[in-house]
């Protein structure tokens, strides 16, 4: 494989986890439009523990997830009793607030003759823990994915299961749910800290493919893109945000069929398609569909 | 000391004004449809690219620029209506909490016309910056020690109009019963015979034509647009709206008036990463600890 389609797959793998912390959320009813400000805390932790402090980066991943979790608890534990768009607006204003505190953190130290470590706006350089060791980007593209295939399955043996069924429903009517007995808040906490967690541990494998990280990479930006993933792809089940991000990245920026004009084709496209499909390609009914169909040949 | 107060306090209301004007219009559309129009800012920008573009081309006088921008921004803001907003409103009754999946597919259908416009834009015009006629040639007035930008009371001054305007249309005029109506009880302003659809469709010209109006006057007080415009617009918009108390007029000229205090003192005294740190924090504390400030003019609605 040439380097150009190993960056694209590693891009498509790593934005995944971001649509599926979106994807999380959106089917137990909460739109969030911060979910980029804990790929951020997982990038910063990440790169932070492993370039500065020297951890390895599987405990420097772990450490991040939880650090990802504890913003996500921080941020919902205020914010998830609001409704709908307000908890969307929330969450902007606090992933914004942790885009400025990225621009404010100035942390360096002296690593082997060059200054390593957050530096304000100018960014954080030397995320270097990976290439050090020698590791191809083929083979750092197949940890992603690894990684992405265990968090898949995770999700679609817990949408098969009991629990799953309750994030639908409080998605779906919470004061039902509520009255079924399901303790609504703390699910949802527990959905926020978890998105929170996959978010972060993309961000950590961000950090380490880049080598390079920002505060503008975790703008507003990213988080709308995420959300619009999670919704092109479909909400019926966690295969979609993954067909969403393919469709963008590897549609989009792996062709270049339009020229300059392909935002503008894709863009209108992606109207369309929520004209007719408004909960995804891959919706529940398109779901149940196949899913029907497979149990009846076997 | 108290001098720099004072030109703060200026200042802040120059900005202030102009986001008042954007939240208006982004008001307007939250208030009637309970939907958020992210491509608001960028509608306002294509309409000021349409201006700018067409100041390259023909000699053209500010009048027709100003008119120009609102058509630009008019023209897309329905274009937004009809592929992002009409196709999801048969789906509008929402859960009682959390977010209808046709709320989203809204959204998400005008942040795509959002990446629309603003590859148009830069297609049309690929430098980075272009300039813009100023509104007005000579420099700021001095108040005794301090001065004040002549912009600043333009859009001080459009913002005041287009309120008292939109108060009269919706308390005064036909369309306007329609649409207090429509925002109570959407079924039941169907059922009286309202079209609802047209209501909205109109609710989307009146606020795309306020915002190509700010746009215009924003451009011209700069005297240079960017793509960048697009996305300003949009977050100034939003969260002078946010501060306001959703859905109300009134309320998002005070967000409006209010942001633009609070960033001028606060890029005084702590420089400008804090001065956006300190209005996120601002929004976010409003609505961890005082979610009724911001649901007040929502909640006099029946749960319908």
């Amino acid at each position: 494989m040439d380097d150009y389609s190993i960056g694209v797959l590693t891009n498509i793998g790593l934005f995944s986890f971001l649509a599926l912390s979106a994807y999380l959320l959106l089917i137990a009813g909460e739109m969030s439009f911060g979910q980029q400000a804990f790929f951020g805390v997982g990038a910063y932790t990440g790169g932070m523990l492993t370039a500065v402090f020297g951890v390895p980066l599987p405990l420097a991943a772990l450490a991040a997830m939880v650090s990802g979790a504890l913003a996500a608890v921080l941020v919902g534990f205020p914010t998830l009793r609001l409704r709908g768009l307000y908890f969307a607006m929330a969450t902007l204003a606090a992933a914004e607030m942790a885009r400025i505190l990225f621009e404010l953190l100035r942390f360096q130290r002296q690593i082997g003759g060059e200054l390593v470590g957050p530096d304000g706006t100018q960014g954080f350089r030397g995320i270097r823990w990976v290439f050090e060791r020698g590791v191809e980007p083929l083979e750092y593209m197949a940890l992603i994915y690894a990684l992405l295939v265990a968090v898949l399955v995770l999700f679609l043996w817990v949408e098969r299961s009991r629990l799953g069924t309750t994030l639908r429903s409080i998605g779906a009517d919470p004061e039902l749910a509520a009255s079924l007995g399901i303790d609504v808040n703390r699910l949802k906490l527990g959905v926020a800290a978890t998105a929170g967690a996959l978010a972060a541990l993309g961000g950590v494998l961000f950090a380490h493919h880049n080598t390079y990280i920002e505060p503008r990479n975790f703008d507003i930006m990213l988080g709308v893109h995420s959300l619009a993933y999670a919704l092109i792809g479909g909400l019926g089940t966690a295969l979609g945000p993954l067909l969403g991000v393919v469709l963008d990245l590897g549609a989009l920026e792996g062709s270049r069929w339009f020229g300059s004009a392909r935002m503008i084709v894709f863009g209108g496209l992606v109207a369309v398609l929520l004209v007719f499909r408004p909960r995804g390609l891959l919706d529940e009914r398109a779901v149940h569909w196949i899913r029907s169909r497979a149990f009846r040949k076997s | 000391m108290l001098a720099d107060l004072v030109q703060n306090t200026l200042d802040g209301l120059t900005a202030g004004a102009a986001y008042a004007l954007l939240a208006v219009g982004f008001t307007l559309i939250f208030g009637v449809l309970h939907r958020v129009n992210l491509s608001y800012g960028a509608a306002i920008m294509f309409g000021v690219y349409f201006a700018t573009w067409t100041s390259l081309h023909f000699e053209v006088g500010l009048l027709v620029l100003a008119l120009l921008t609102v058509a630009g921004a008019v023209l897309a803001g329905a274009y937004v209506e009809r592929l992002c907003f009409a196709p999801h409103y048969a789906a509008r009754e929402q859960p009682r909490t959390g977010v209808s999946s046709a709320s989203i597919a809204a959204m998400v259908a005008s942040f795509a016309l959002w990446m629309q416009f603003e590859e148009a834009a830069i297609l049309a015009l690929p430098k980075h910056l272009y300039a813009f006629p100023p509104i007005y040639e000579g420099g700021p007035l001095q108040l005794g020690p301090f001065l004040l930008r002549v912009e600043s009371l333009y859009l001080l001054a459009a913002a005041i109009t287009v309120c008292a305007l939109l108060h009269t249309i919706l308390y005064r005029t036909r369309f306007g019963l329609a649409v207090r109506a429509v925002i109570d009880v959407p079924v039941a302003a169907q059922l009286v015979g309202i079209n609802v659809s047209s209501v909205f469709v109109r609710i989307f010209a009146l606020a795309s034509a306020i915002g190509g109006l700010a746009g215009f006057l924003i451009a011209a007080s700069h005297e240079q647009v960017t793509p960048m415009l697009g996305m300003w617009a949009t977050i100034k918009g939003m969260l002078a709206m946010m501060l306001g108390g959703l859905g109300s007029l009134p309320g998002a000229v005070a967000g409006g008036l209010l942001l633009g205090l609070v960033e001028a003192h606060s890029q005084w005294y702590f420089g400008p990463q804090m001065r956006d740190l300190i209005a996120y924090l601002l929004i976010f504390a409003l609505l961890a600890l005082r979610p009724a400030w911001m649901t007040r003019w929502t909640t006099t609605r029946s749960a319908s």
